[in-house]
């Protein structure tokens, strides 16, 4: 099976006031459509650099990304827009929904960035609530959530969208541990039912129990790759 | 996208009112402004028409002429039939202007004897704008007179004293005696210390049988409503009947500076309101600004999950002109409702002297066109978009990654 995402020697330097920072140092790595992947590995250790450059947030300082068929390293910003737009899911650590909008709207959020008629995105939007247990909360807004039900919207907004891929950065590293056990089971239940393919980072030990394959990055190169049963 | 900038507005209360309170206040004062200089200037209007009428008919040499006899209209009973036969239901004004010499009993001094011959309603209107005591000379008299309060003071006359006039050089009579029966009081002291007023045939017997200086045309306000193109359409044809002997002139014609001043009012309004505009827009830029720097990790969110840099502009416009716009439509709100309660008249009596000393209407009232509304609005506008050219263009240049990290 082709993969859905691959990193080719991708390396990634920041350089702040003229000291350079390598944060990927070569790393090479395919995900297969519909795995539900983790990444882990301490802090530094270039797991957020690697999910924003495959999640065409960034771009490499060399080497190749790949979304499906497409290279996406060489993307001018608008064609990298469009493609976080039409096919990737993000979940961010700090659940960053918009303060103003009801979760229901949140959850639309990324369905009227692309021009879906009211009624349609609702739909999607409620349908991604419901999936997550939460569309009794449709009307409130993310001050009246907790930390796991804020997480819960952020997932269905990227789920809303019916993405390729679901991109999760630290997706439970605000979350109490029965929350954050929760919402990874969530989201491995929604990797079963829907063959939603799932890339999250984590330095959370217990989480990895939970996934397929594991990922380790430390200073910025992958040091295993394993497959769990 | 108005929704979402709607509420975003309103995320910091206390500084969206600020800001929304300015453009308000900002409106409201332009199209106040606007309704004053408006009411100003069509007051100006009527007060200078009222006194000196819409056309003026001289001789066709009378700006040149040195000697008062080459300013005369000598055929004036036919030169008034013909503007009657061409303006119908024109009022007029027939004026015989002498320079002369004034005397009391003891006192003398020069001025400008004025003989005037008017319809009812005109000298009706006359009388009750300026005169102060007694009575206006009898039509047809010959030997009554009223005089400018001020210029019966200097001589040391009152009511009922002799006052006689000499006017050497002229083709009447060129001195005689009346009785003053009128006080009048001008509202221009330069004027009320130099004007006697006399009958029309009282000036010519006087000065110049049969003859006029000017006739005033006042035309008829219940034929239509008196604009520039109607003044102008009358003087075409008065014009036309009258012949090249004497000149048509509009009133804004005759008094080219005044009128020259009128026509700068509403420009100059227009570019004042622009600058306090520019003023409110200053706290409008501070507003969206703040509400920028504060959203930075909100727009890096927005931006990662995929809105264009375009979209992210026009989210920033959109809170901007949301914000404007509804300082505005309270500011139109609170003018309307200011302005419709000065639709009686607005008066200052105690400024009714300085007023009229200037040619300013003692009444004002105020009232705004659809163009000048139009012209706020569009200012407001302006305001909206240029205020958040600056925080979009920002907004639109911001790297996700690193603004998802940004810490305020």
């Amino acid at each position: 099976m082709k993969p859905i995402l691959r990193a080719v020697n991708l390396e990634k330097v920041y350089e702040s006031e003229g000291v350079k920072t390598p944060a990927l140092r070569g790393v090479d790595l395919e995900v297969a459509p519909g795995e539900f992947t983790a990444i882990a590995g301490p802090s530094g250790s270039g797991k957020s650099t690697l999910l924003h450059l495959l999640g065409c947030l960034d771009t490499p300082t060399a080497g190749e990304t790949w979304l499906g068929e497409r290279r996406t390293d060489q993307l001018d910003a608008v064609a990298r827009a469009n493609l976080r737009l039409r096919e990737v899911g993000f979940v961010f650590q700090a659940y960053n929904l918009i303060p103003v909008l009801t979760a229901l709207e949140n959850a639309a959020f990324v369905l009227e960035l692309r021009g879906v008629p009211k009624k349609e995105r609702h739909e999607k939007a409620m349908a991604a609530l419901e999936a997550l247990g939460i569309a009794d909360l449709a009307h409130r807004r993310p001050n009246q959530l907790s930390g796991g039900q804020q997480q819960r919207v952020a997932v269905a907004r990227a789920l809303a969208a019916e993405p390729r891929v679901v991109l999760a950065d630290e997706p439970t590293a605000n979350l109490d541990s029965k929350s954050g056990l929760a919402l990874i089971e969530l989201m491995k239940q929604l990797n079963a039912e829907r063959g939603i393919t799932f890339l999250f980072s984590t330095h959370d030990p217990r989480l990895l129990e939970h996934v397929n394959r594991i990922v380790r990055l430390e200073d910025g190169r992958v040091v295993a790759d394993e497959r769990v049963a | 996208m108005w929704a979402l900038a709607w509420r975003n507005v309103w995320r910091h209360k206390g500084r969206s009112l600020v800001a929304g309170g300015a453009v308000a206040a900002v409106v409201v004062f332009t199209l106040v402004f606007f309704g004053f200089v408006s009411a100003t200037k069509t007051g100006m209007v009527e007060v200078l028409t009222s006194e000196s009428g819409h056309l003026q008919v001289t001789h066709a040499r009378a700006k040149e002429a040195q000697d008062f006899d080459a300013r005369l209209i000598r055929e004036a009973a036919e030169v008034e039939a013909a503007l009657l036969k061409a303006l119908p239901g024109a009022h007029l004004r027939r004026v015989l202007e002498v320079p002369a010499l004034v005397s009391g009993e003891s006192r003398s001094r020069g001025a400008v004897v004025i003989g005037v011959a008017q319809d009812e309603a005109l000298a009706e209107r006359f009388g009750r704008e300026y005169l102060a005591a007694g009575r206006l000379p009898a039509p047809g008299s010959w030997d009554e007179i009223a005089l400018g309060e001020a210029l019966a003071k200097a001589l040391n006359v009152e009511l009922g004293d002799p006052v006689y006039v000499f006017a050497p050089g002229t083709e009447g009579w060129g001195a005689a005696a009346y009785t003053l029966v009128g006080l009048l009081d001008f509202p221009q002291s330069a004027y009320e210390i130099q004007a006697a007023f006399l009958s029309l045939e009282g000036a010519q017997e006087l000065a110049a049988p049969g003859a006029v200086t000017r006739f005033e045309v006042h035309l008829d306000p219940e034929r239509g409503v008196v604009t520039d193109a109607r003044i102008e359409e009358a003087r075409d044809r008065a014009a036309a009947a009258l012949g090249p002997d004497v000149r048509v002139e509009t009133w804004r014609e005759a008094s080219p500076d005044t009128a020259a001043i009128l026509d700068l009012m509403d420009p100059a309004m227009v570019v004042f309101s622009f600058f306090i505009f520019i003023l409110a827009g200053l706290l409008v830029v501070n507003t969206i600004y703040l509400g920028l720097v504060e959203r930075i990790r909100e727009f890096g969110v927005i931006i990662a999950v995929g809105a264009h840099r375009g979209r992210v502009m026009r989210m920033v416009l959109a809170e901007s002109l949301v914000l404007v716009l509804a300082g505005t439509a309270v500011g139109l709100l609170v003018s309307g409702l200011l302005i419709a309660s000065w639709a009686d008249g607005l008066h200052f009596p105690q400024l009714d002297e300085v007023l009229a000393e200037y040619g300013f209407p003692a009444v004002l009232y105020p009232s705004v066109t659809a163009g000048q509304v139009a012209i706020t609005v569009g200012y407001a506008i302006v305001t909206a978009l240029a205020a958040a050219l600056w925080p979009a263009w920002v907004a639109g240049r911001l790297e996700p990654v690193e603004a998802m990290r940004h810490v305020a």
